[in-house]
C-alpha cells in the first residue's frame, strides 16, 4: 500500500511538471475531448433525425471512456521501452511500471470527467440507483488496462510490430465502436451485426448503457468477464516465463 | 573471513540479436531495401558474458578493468540481478544497488527537491525514507541554496552531484558504480572516496567499473580483467592493472 502511494505521488508528478510551463496547465486535457463533443454533437444532430438530448451524452460518454480505452492500449505496446532508464535500474518492478502508466491513463480520465458532468446537467439526466453499475463497469475496464499494459508491454518489448499493429487497428475500432453514431440508428445497421465481435463495444456498454438509464445485455456482462479472467491468466503466464527477459528487449 | 556478500558461479549470458547489414546501405543500396521489407536480418545469438565466477566478500572493493565494449556495465547489472543469467548461479546476500544511469529520473523542468523524490523513488525508496535522506544528500551535495531551482539551470557537475548523493546515501550491502562515477571535478571525487570508505569501514562491498585507473587505484584492493565478456585475470588490484596494461601492449605491438 505504501508502496502504491509513492507511484501514485510520482504519476501525478509527472503529470503536473508536464504542464508547468503551459498557462492553462492541466486544462489540455480537457479541451480536446470538448470541442470534439461540442462540434460533432451540435453537427450530427443537426443532420441526423436523433434530438441531441440523446446523441450528446451517447458520444459524450462514449467518446471519454474511448480516450481511457484508446490510452492503455495503445501506450501498452511501448510501456517499457519508453521505461527503459527504469527497467535497467531495477529499482521498479515490471508492474510497478505498469502501474504508474496505467494511473497516468486513469488520471487524465478523472479530468475529463468533468466534461461529463456539464453533459450531465446541461441535458437534464437523471441518476438512479442502476447509474450506480457504471462503476463497476468502470472498475473492470481499468482491471483489463492492467493486464493490457502487461502483456501488450511484453509482446511489445520483443516485436516492436505490435504497436503498429495496434495503431492501425485502434483507428478503426474508433469507427466500428458505436461512439460517433448509435447502435440502434438504422444507418448503423450494418456495422450493427458486427457488434458482437467487438470487444470495445461490450467494455463501452458496461459503463455508458447505466449511466444513459439503459440495461447491460448479459451477453456483454459474460463477453467482458471472460476477457478479465482469460486475459489475467494469459498474462500471468507470459509474466512469469517472460518477465525477466524485458532488460534485455529494451 | 569475512561475510561474502556475493557469489558468481559460472554465470554466462547470451542474446538474441537482430542484425540488419547495416553497411549495406553503402555499398548495396538495392540489396538493403530488399532486406528490410523481406525482414531479412541476420538472427543470431549474442554471447555477452562467458563463463564468469567470482566472488565478493563484505569490505571488499574490486574495480573491474576492460576495453570499451568488454562486458563491464553488463556484468554489473547481471551481478545487481537485473538480467539473469543464462546459465550459471548467482547467489547475493543482503541488498544489492547500482547506480547505473546518472540521469535516471531526471527531470529538467522539476526542481532538485522534486527530483531528489523523483530519483529516490524510482530506485526503489519509500517515500518517509527520502525524506529522511534529504538532510545528508543536500550536505553531500552542497546544493542548499539551489534547491529550489529548476535542473535545468544546474551545470553538469551539480547534477552529477545531486545524482551521486541521492544514489549513495543509503548504503546497500553491496554497490555497483557504473562509469560516470570517475567523472566531477577533484574536491567532489576527494567526497566520493570518502563516502566510499565509509562505506567499506561498515563492511559493505564495492564494485566498480571505471576507465579512471587514479580513481581505481585509490578505491580498489583487487581487480577484474575483463576482454570480450570472458574473465581473464583476477588478483590485486595492481597487478590486475599491469596485466591490463601488458594486454595492451601485446596488441598494439601484433598490430604493427
Amino acid at each position: 500500500m505504501n508502496r502504491l502511494s509513492s507511484l501514485m505521488y510520482m504519476t501525478y508528478f509527472q503529470f503536473a511538471v508536464q504542464y508547468r510551463k503551459t498557462m492553462i496547465g492541466p486544462i489540455w486535457v480537457l479541451l480536446g475531448p470538448t470541442l470534439f463533443i461540442l462540434t460533432l454533437g451540435i453537427l450530427f444532430s443537426e443532420v441526423s433525425q436523433v434530438s441531441a438530448a440523446v446523441f450528446v451524452p451517447h458520444l459524450a460518454i462514449g467518446f471519454i471512456c474511448w480516450t481511457l480505452v484508446s490510452g492503455f492500449v495503445t501506450g501498452s505496446t511501448t510501456v517499457f521501452q519508453r521505461s527503459r532508464a527504469q527497467v535497467l535500474q531495477g529499482g521498479m518492478s515490471l508492474l510497478d511500471i505498469v502501474a504508474v502508466d496505467v494511473m497516468r491513463t486513469i488520471l487524465h480520465f478523472l479530468h475529463q470527467i468533468l466534461i461529463l458532468v456539464v453533459v450531465f446537467f446541461w441535458f437534464d439526466l437523471s441518476w438512479t440507483y442502476y447509474s450506480w453499475v457504471s462503476l463497476i463497469g468502470l472498475l473492470i475496464l481499468v482491471a483489463n488496462g492492467v493486464w493490457l499494459t502487461m502483456l501488450f508491454g511484453i509482446i511489445g518489448a520483443r516485436y516492436r510490430d505490435l504497436s503498429e499493429i495496434v495503431n492501425a487497428i485502434m483507428r478503426i475500432a474508433f469507427l466500428a465502436t458505436p461512439i460517433i453514431w448509435l447502435p440502434s440508428e438504422r444507418s448503423g445497421g450494418v456495422m450493427g451485426a458486427f457488434l458482437t465481435f467487438n470487444p470495445f463495444y461490450h467494455f463501452l456498454e458496461v459503463v455508458r448503457a447505466p449511466l444513459l438509464g439503459q440495461t447491460v445485455a448479459m451477453d456483454t456482462w459474460l463477453i467482458v468477464s471472460a476477457f478479465t479472467i482469460l486475459g489475467f491468466a494469459v498474462t500471468g503466464m507470459f509474466y512469469r516465463r517472460l518477465g525477466e527477459r524485458i532488460p534485455l528487449w529494451v | 573471513m569475512s561475510e561474502v556478500l556475493l557469489k558468481a558461479d559460472r554465470i554466462s549470458l547470451s542474446v538474441p540479436v537482430f542484425q540488419p547489414s547495416d553497411r549495406q546501405l553503402m555499398t548495396n543500396p538495392l540489396q538493403f531495401i530488399t532486406d528490410l521489407y523481406l525482414s531479412r536480418t541476420t538472427r543470431g545469438i549474442a554471447y555477452l558474458l562467458n563463463d564468469i565466477s567470482m566472488e565478493v566478500r563484505a569490505g571488499e572493493r574490486i574495480g573491474i578493468i576492460g576495453a570499451n565494449g568488454a562486458g563491464k556495465s553488463t556484468l554489473l547489472r547481471l551481478l545487481a540481478g537485473i538480467y539473469k543469467p543464462t546459465t550459471g548461479n548467482l547467489t547475493t546476500s543482503g541488498s544489492v544497488k547500482g547506480l547505473f544511469d546518472i540521469s535516471l529520473g531526471m527531470n529538467l523542468e522539476a526542481t532538485g527537491l522534486e527530483n531528489i523524490y523523483m530519483r529516490g523513488l524510482q530506485m526503489g525508496y519509500g517515500f518517509s525514507e527520502i525524506r529522511e535522506m534529504i538532510p545528508d544528500i543536500l550536505d553531500f551535495s552542497e546544493l542548499e541554496k539551489d534547491i529550489e531551482k529548476p535542473l535545468n539551470t544546474y551545470s553538469t557537475g551539480m547534477r552529477l552531484r545531486l545524482a551521486v548523493a541521492v544514489s549513495t546515501t543509503r548504503s546497500p550491502d553491496l554497490l555497483l558504480l557504473d562509469e560516470w562515477i570517475g567523472t566531477g571535478d577533484m574536491r567532489f571525487r576527494d567526497k566520493v572516496k570518502e563516502r566510499m570508505d565509509q562505506l567499506v569501514e561498515q563492511a559493505h562491498g564495492l564494485i566498480i567499473a571505471t576507465h579512471n585507473t587514479v580513481l581505481m587505484k585509490a578505491l580498489c584492493t583487487r581487480g577484474i580483467v575483463l576482454e570480450g565478456g570472458n574473465l581473464v585475470y583476477q588478483g590485486d588490484l595492481d597487478d590486475a592493472l599491469a596485466f591490463y596494461e601488458e594486454e595492451v601492449r601485446a596488441v598494439a605491438a601484433s598490430k604493427k
